[in-house]
């Protein structure tokens, strides 16, 4: 915007009375008929809904060709989105909500991913959208009157479905991110409130990546600061055996300086690196201690990252 | 000055899905909206409606806008704007000619993602002339020397508060003036 346009918006603005504009009246009424607001749900749902919204934002301008253009895993994009929807389906099922498309024939992720791409083959993109947020939306609805530690196992282990609903936001938001780059669109981040309980959750996963990568981690403790809107220092013992599990802390706690290791980097870049996005050795992080723990820790964090 | 922060909330906010943040959108930026509706189009009714299909554009395709790439304030302007601009073409295009049938229409200019094309450019700098020495110096200043109210009331000796009356004096009587030549 050059200087003369923005003296005209500035001159126009201090012109208007501030009175004199049209209510609002059936504005709120017509934008949910045209983008569907986040589903109302319970608060510990809340990112996934955001972040359902924002994939719907992403697929509302998505043109037919994006729609038929290869996203990830050889996947197109109304392909990605029927993945959403299997795996949505397969929370769905554990907690009694309703599960769309075809019945579940097997709960293996890709099996179900299968089933359901099938499903959709052959109906238009906006059917397969609608679909996939009729389920994410009936799961929200449904998770009201869930106990939070109710089991739900996604990928296959059992988790408490308010973990398994975080780890849903998680890749609901790498795969709207992954959309949106297809698009050329940039997806902003989640809001700090519903970006935190996603780091946190990150966090909590990290000792099961050690483990999982079969990195004897026992004994040590990493710090890890996360910056940036959501972010936060957590105290991450790297045994998943620890009596006090990972928590977070303030920076100038006493205990937040009884790590071997600590990493500071940004809280959206260690989100997707354990979603999969993202190199470690290419994460811009500063990192105090032993260099060797921290290397360790940030090379096993997208082990559980999937399609 | 200094609301890119803001932008960038209400656009993550809008992302998600949030409601409210469509409704504070709204308060904040209807009247400029509308204004210029009016202004191009010379009806309020018109007006009203191109100021809703606004808003519900940037719901409905939040990601049309990138906040790196300017103000929300410029980006609804700039489509409020053209939807007015071709809705005054639209009826012009309807309007029988005292001639005859014309032989040939002549293309529309393409629209660029601005708000002034060059001729109202030319009017808003010469109506800048036109305002007394005193707001004028404040305007330039901070608008084509791209200085903060601060660093104006710096060079001019003045407190803030001051240059920043000067200036919104300056802008309400350039409002005036622009109306009455009828810059759209």
């Amino acid at each position: 915007m050059n200087p003369v346009e923005r003296l005209y918006l500035d001159a126009l603005e201090e012109g208007v009375e501030r009175d004199d504009r049209p209510s609002p009246g059936l504005l709120l009424t017509t934008a949910r008929a045209r983008r569907r607001p986040a589903a109302v749900t319970v608060p510990w749902a809340a990112p996934y809904a955001g972040r359902v919204a924002a994939m719907d934002a992403v697929l509302a301008s998505a043109s037919t060709d994006d729609w038929a253009r290869q996203v990830v895993e050889g996947w197109t994009l109304q392909q990605l989105v029927a993945h959403l929807t299997a795996k949505d389906g397969l929370v769905a099922a554990d907690v009694g909500a309703p599960v769309l498309g075809p019945p579940i024939g097997t709960r293996d992720p890709l099996g179900r991913t299968a089933e359901v791409q099938a499903a959709e083959e052959g109906r238009s993109p906006e059917e397969t959208r609608e679909t996939w947020r009729a389920q994410a939306d009936a799961l929200c609805a449904h998770l009201a009157d869930v106990d939070p530690a109710t089991p739900a196992a996604p990928d296959g282990l059992a988790i408490p479905v308010r973990d398994a609903i975080l780890a849903r936001s998680l890749e609901t938001w790498v795969h709207a991110d992954d959309a949106a780059r297809t698009s050329a669109l940039r997806l902003p981040p989640p809001v700090a409130d519903q970006l935190h309980p996603m780091a946190d959750f990150c966090t909590r996963l990290v000792p099961w990546t050690l483990l999982a990568t079969g990195t004897d981690g026992s004994g040590s403790t990493v710090r890890v600061t996360l910056t940036g809107p959501g972010g936060g220092t957590w105290l991450v013992p790297l045994d998943v055996g620890a009596p006090e599990g990972v928590r977070e802390c303030g920076q100038g706690d006493a205990e937040a300086h009884d790590a071997q290791a600590c990493i500071v980097t940004d809280v959206v870049a260690f989100c997707f690196l354990l979603g999969g996005r993202g190199a470690p050795d290419s994460l811009p992080a500063e990192i105090e201690g032993d260099r060797e723990l921290a290397r360790r820790v940030l090379e096993a964090a997208p082990v559980f990252s999937g399609p | 000055m200094g609301l890119q922060g803001d932008d960038a909330l209400l656009h993550q906010r809008v992302v998600s899905g949030d409601e409210s943040a469509l409704a504070e959108l709204y308060d904040r930026f209807s009247p400029l909206v509308f204004g210029l509706c009016v202004r191009v189009t010379r009806d309020r009714t018109i007006a009203e409606d191109i100021t809703q299909e606004v808003f519900l554009t940037f719901w409905e395709r939040p990601l049309a806008f990138d906040p790196e790439r300017g103000t929300l304030r410029a980006w609804l302007a700039t489509i409020a704007h053209r939807r007015a601009v071709d809705h005054v073409r639209a009826e012009e295009r309807k309007k029988p000619s005292h001639l005859g049938p014309r032989l040939f229409e002549r293309e529309p200019a393409p629209m660029e993602d601005s708000v002034l094309d060059a001729e109202a450019s030319a009017r808003v700098r010469h109506a800048v002339q036109s305002l007394p020495a005193e707001q004028r110096e404040a305007l330039e200043m901070a608008y084509w020397g791209g200085r903060t109210y601060r660093q104006v009331a710096e060079r001019l000796g003045l407190p803030e508060g001051t240059v920043k009356s000067r200036i919104r004096q300056a802008l309400r009587q350039l409002a005036g003036m622009l109306a009455e030549e009828g810059v759209r």
